[in-house]
């Protein structure tokens, strides 16, 4: 028997060697090298199938308006900028694949994920490499809280989101607020904590949860309502946001209704209708539609892919003009001295204002605005500053 | 409280409209069609794609316009579902059921995606905004639009129960339902009875999707797959395969869902309807009209 | 099962055990070796799925729920306790065995369809529980769960860990396999042929199934812990119906009832979306299309038992 399992070992050590010679085996080159000259590869996981499936083609598009503007101006050093975009389907499994596919494929910056559930696993791998990742929209606690040296949030947390939340709801002297999520990470993040500053501030809080994807709000609705609010926060998506704005307008509720930055989309309005979306207040940072200037960049996302930008759109266009950034600081594309700039970048214009990073990765600031619905878009009402 | 219920109910004949295909098509070929609430989906981008043709702005639309769509999505539906019979279901009909599930499975993929290439992955809005005045009743707020949709589901019901307990072609469904083999003995034409079944509960389920598309206005590739989901419940509660079980099933978890939202709130409503369902099958293993089913069929 | 057959089986399976043991040589891409690791622990999974489905032939729709328990268990014990990973694989077993009696008891009496929405609405309860619940973490679950280890070996690099996870799944889909040929097996197998047959004959049918319930929740939960391992966070949105639903069709697909089948489907259900990434809006429509070619085609599955004995082969 012992002589039969050691010919065995023989003959699967000859096939080994046999087949590795080929290809990227394990005793050939593995692959997964990214090279110091040719383009700068930056990759995206965000999903393109799945129940978030209407979220990627906004980030992609985001990032390659970025892309194609640094490039037409003599990209990075002479150094081109490429975009990888791999679907994560916000699924933890497929969005781990996803990074190892982008990490193959020989990416230097991560400037994709959307999803918090998915993009936690991926920060080992991107970490084990040590690739930067800046992520445009996942904006969950627990992303920093591992304190991974090349993890960087650059959408405003969860907090900063409540805190300007919970300053206009005093502003507007609401005495009794309702807050609804669809308990995923970030929305209920966000939800928890404009819950328990207002609480602090003595007004009368309830929540209500919602189940994401459905059509029929109307029981959620009817519980809501009977808090008899005066004002309504909604931290999730556009998709159920403008079903339950639509739900409570016709089930006769005629007080304050505002959303949360993943609700702020011209699809939010559509959805709900004109009439029933007059007047809702956002929190959002500031976006081209509230910034002076800005109109440029509008009309050329709109001429380049011929619709409105979307969630997350102008987030991913910072993503990769901030990478774009820190690899020219860094004189290069080697992963630690990419994170080290990133770290100290003081001051680059982004659209939620001048970007310095917090001792822990997050926005210093999370430059939050308030936006009101007029005439079927979202304008400034509030900057709270 | 009534108004809590006038919404389970509401909800409910939805869930009750998408859950008959459902159960005729249990009845017929003891098949789980995954891909039921698919159908349901493209139901509702039908009615899109035709009222967007048909170059309908938002606001005001004749009620006949709106019919005339409705049939049209009804029919094209109807033919999805028979051609799905035939491609992907009839080959295996003598198989094992479990081998049926897995194409179900992968027509339930193919339709939602192939959708997905058609008409994207963002979700669509409706064009027409059906806005009927709402009235007030002992507090309960009842809209128009509401009573119309739930009127015309009705009718629907009313007219399936008449072909199903009236017609000799209600009677060779109910005969396959019993005993295909013996009822093709007795020289019924089993295929041409499947795919009318077929044919019915398809067009059922897509009327569901249009009057959904034209009542809360938003549509996209994946609606199909909770209705899908919760109109099997509906069919299992209710006895699946029996009509009136199952319309009475729809309505019942419409109830349990709206009552376990305002009672435990929204988090917990599924655990409370998956919950009340189980036990409910440990104490009544068929469900409420169910016959035992036979295992052997 | 006459001897050549018994060593043509085995041959198959040390074939497929080679097979691999050697893929990485061809290709040890980051890529290649996470993809394959995923593969691996969905084998296990089906390889579970098949002692309730294939052996005894109860359809199960929420297979999903013992894997998150898996996880979930493994998971927090090692963030809150700082337990190493293999630590919790006792407690794992027992936890996972307990939910299989749980689940199993008040449901095992009803058949077919009803079971299907039954075991369904166990893995949603699950699923909807460990989103709302603080200690399962809520909606981002638990995060930064560490790599496998034993005793001072680490084995969180990607090919070490991908070489582990063989192992351990190979002795899996192993056990399954002397379960099926074992005196319980048998009795499996009956109940699956003809329930009502095999309660005259004297077979306590209930506490039998309940068997193989226990048995393939064991298996899903195992699976779970190195799911855990390899993804370092694991969240309500890794097992849902879908999940299930995944697991059954790569039973079916690869022939129920037959280890080397089973493995073969999980393979392809595993490996088919990922490899079919570069059609990206094609996709996932042509896996719909191909899994309903495939059935038809082949309606026994992939990989079935030989036709002449039909369904009665393990």
């Amino acid at each position: 028997m012992r002589h039969r399992s050691s010919r065995w070992t023989a003959v699967l050590v000859a096939a080994g060697l046999i087949l590795s010679g080929c290809g990227n085996g394990l005793l050939g080159d593995p692959g997964g090298a990214a090279s110091d000259d040719g383009p700068i590869r930056l990759g995206m996981l965000a999903p393109r199938t799945g129940s978030e499936a209407a979220i990627g083609p906004y980030m992609q598009n985001g990032a390659q308006l970025a892309i194609d503007e640094i490039n037409a101006k003599g990209g990075v050093d002479g150094r081109m900028l490429e975009l990888v975009v791999e679907d994560d389907a916000c699924d933890p499994k497929t969005a781990v694949a996803g990074a190892n596919k982008l990490i193959a494929a020989g990416v230097h910056v991560s400037v994709g994920g959307y999803c918090s559930g998915a993009t936690l696993p991926t920060l080992p791998v991107f970490h084990r490499v040590k690739i930067p990742m800046i992520i445009p929209a996942a904006n969950s606690y627990e992303l920093v809280e591992q304190k991974l040296d090349n993890v960087f949030l650059i959408n405003g947390t969860g907090d900063q989101q409540a805190a300007a939340a919970a300053t206009w709801i005093g502003k507007q002297r609401a005495a009794s607020v309702v807050v609804m999520h669809d308990n995923t990470s970030a929305p209920r993040d966000m939800a928890v904590r404009t819950q328990s500053r207002l609480a602090s501030t003595g007004v009368k809080v309830a929540v209500e949860i919602v189940t994401p994807k459905e059509s029929d709000y109307s029981a959620n609705v009817a519980v809501a309502l009977r808090a008899k609010p005066d004002l309504i926060y909604w931290t999730g998506y556009f998709q159920e946001g403008g079903l339950i704005i639509r739900q409570l307008r016709h089930a006769g509720y005629r007080g304050a209704i505002m959303v949360g930055d993943g609700a702020v989309s011209a699809k939010l309005v559509e959805i709900a209708g004109a009439t029933e979306a007059a007047g809702v207040f956002a929190t959002m940072t500031q976006t081209p539609d509230t910034l002076p200037g800005a109109q440029g960049w509008l009309s050329a996302y709109k001429t380049k892919f011929g619709q409105e930008p979307g969630p997350y759109s102008n987030q991913s266009y910072d993503a990769v003009r901030l990478a774009a950034e820190a690899v020219r600081a860094a004189g290069g594309t080697d992963g630690a001295k990419v994170i080290a700039a990133l770290a100290k970048v003081d001051g680059f214009p982004m659209f939620s204002g001048p970007l310095r990073f917090t001792p822990e990765h997050t926005l210093s600031s999370g430059g939050f605005q308030i936006l009101v619905v007029k005439d079927g878009r979202f304008t400034l009402a509030d900057p709270l500053t | 409280m009534l108004q809590v219920l006038w919404n389970g109910i509401f909800v409910g004949s939805f869930y009750a409209l998408v859950a008959l295909g459902y159960g005729m098509v249990y009845g017929v070929i003891r098949l789980l069609n995954f891909a039921h609430g698919d159908l349901y989906m493209v139901g509702a981008f039908v009615g899109f794609i035709s009222l967007s043709a048909l170059g309908v702005r938002t606001g005001g639309v004749g009620i006949p316009l709106l019919i005339l769509t409705l049939v049209a999505t009804m029919l094209v539906t109807g033919l999805l579902g028979v051609a799905l019979e035939r491609l992907a279901y009839r080959p295996l009909r003598g198989s094992s059921r479990l081998s049926l599930l897995i194409t179900a499975v992968g027509a339930s993929f193919a339709l939602e995606y192939g959708v997905r290439i058609v008409a994207g992955a963002d979700p669509q809005v409706y064009p027409v905004r059906f806005d009927l005045a709402a009235l007030e009743v002992l507090g309960v707020r009842l809209s128009g639009q509401q009573l119309a949709l739930i009127g015309f589901a009705l009718a629907l019901m009313v007219a399936l129960h008449l072909l199903v307990s009236r017609t000799r072609r209600g009677r060779a469904m109910r005969a396959i339902a019993l005993d295909p083999r013996a009822s093709a003995l007795m020289g019924i034409d089993v295929n041409a009875v499947v795919s009318q079944t077929f044919f019915i509960g398809s067009a059922l389920a897509g009327a569901a999707g249009f009057m959904a598309g034209a009542y809360y206005g938003k549509i996209d590739f994946l609606m199909g797959f909770v209705i899908g989901l919760k109109a099997f419940t509906a069919a299992v509660i209710g006895g699946i395969g029996n009509i009136y079980g199952t319309m009475a099933g729809g309505i019942l978890l419409g109830l349990v869902e709206s009552v376990g939202t305002s009672v435990l709130g929204g988090q917990w409503r599924d655990v409370l309807t998956f919950g009340v369902l189980i036990l409910f099958l440990s104490i009544r293993p068929t469900g409420l009209w169910g016959a035992p089913v036979a295992e052997r069929a | 099962m006459s001897l050549p057959a018994v060593l043509n089986a085995r041959w198959i399976g040390w074939l497929g055990f080679a097979a691999a043991l050697l893929a990485p040589f061809v290709i040890a891409t980051p890529y290649a070796m996470s993809i394959m690791t995923s593969a691996a622990v969905f084998v296990m999974l089906a390889t579970g799925l098949n002692i309730v489905v294939g052996y005894c032939g109860l359809l199960d729709l929420g297979y999903a729920a013992f894997f998150a328990v898996g996880a979930y268990t493994a998971g927090i014990m090692s963030t809150r306790l700082d337990l190493p990973l293999l630590a919790t694989v006792p407690a794992v077993v027992l936890v996972t065995a307990g939910a299989g009696v749980l689940i199993g008891l008040p449901t095992l009496r009803l058949r077919s369809d009803y079971l299907a929405i039954v075991t369904l609405g166990f893995g949603e309860i699950i699923r909807v529980t460990a989103g709302n619940l603080d200690f399962t973490g809520g909606p981002s679950g638990i995060y930064g769960i560490p790599g496998l280890a034993v005793g001072g070996l680490d084995l969180s690099d990607p090919v070490v860990f991908y070489y582990a996870v063989v192992v351990v799944v190979s002795v899996a889909v192993v056990g399954a396999a002397r379960l099926s040929s074992s005196r319980l097996g048998r009795a499996w197998r009956f109940i699956r042929e003809d329930e009502d047959a095999a309660e005259a004959c004297g077979i306590d049918t209930y506490r039998t199934k309940l068997a193989a319930y226990v048995a393939g929740a064991v298996w899903g939960g195992l699976a779970g812990v190195l799911f855990a391992a390899q993804l370092s966070a694991i969240s309500p949105a890794s097992f849902t119906f879908l999940q299930s639903v995944l697991v059954l069709v790569a039973v079916v697909l690869g022939g129920q009832g037959v280890s080397r089948g089973v493995v073969v489907g999980a393979v392809f259900i595993a490996l088919g979306p990922e490899l079919l990434r570069d059609v990206a809006d094609y996709q996932y429509a042509a896996f719909g299309v191909l899994l309903i070619v495939i059935m038809i085609l082949r309606p026994r599955g992939l990989w079935p038992g030989r036709a002449g004995l039909g369904r009665r082969d393990a």
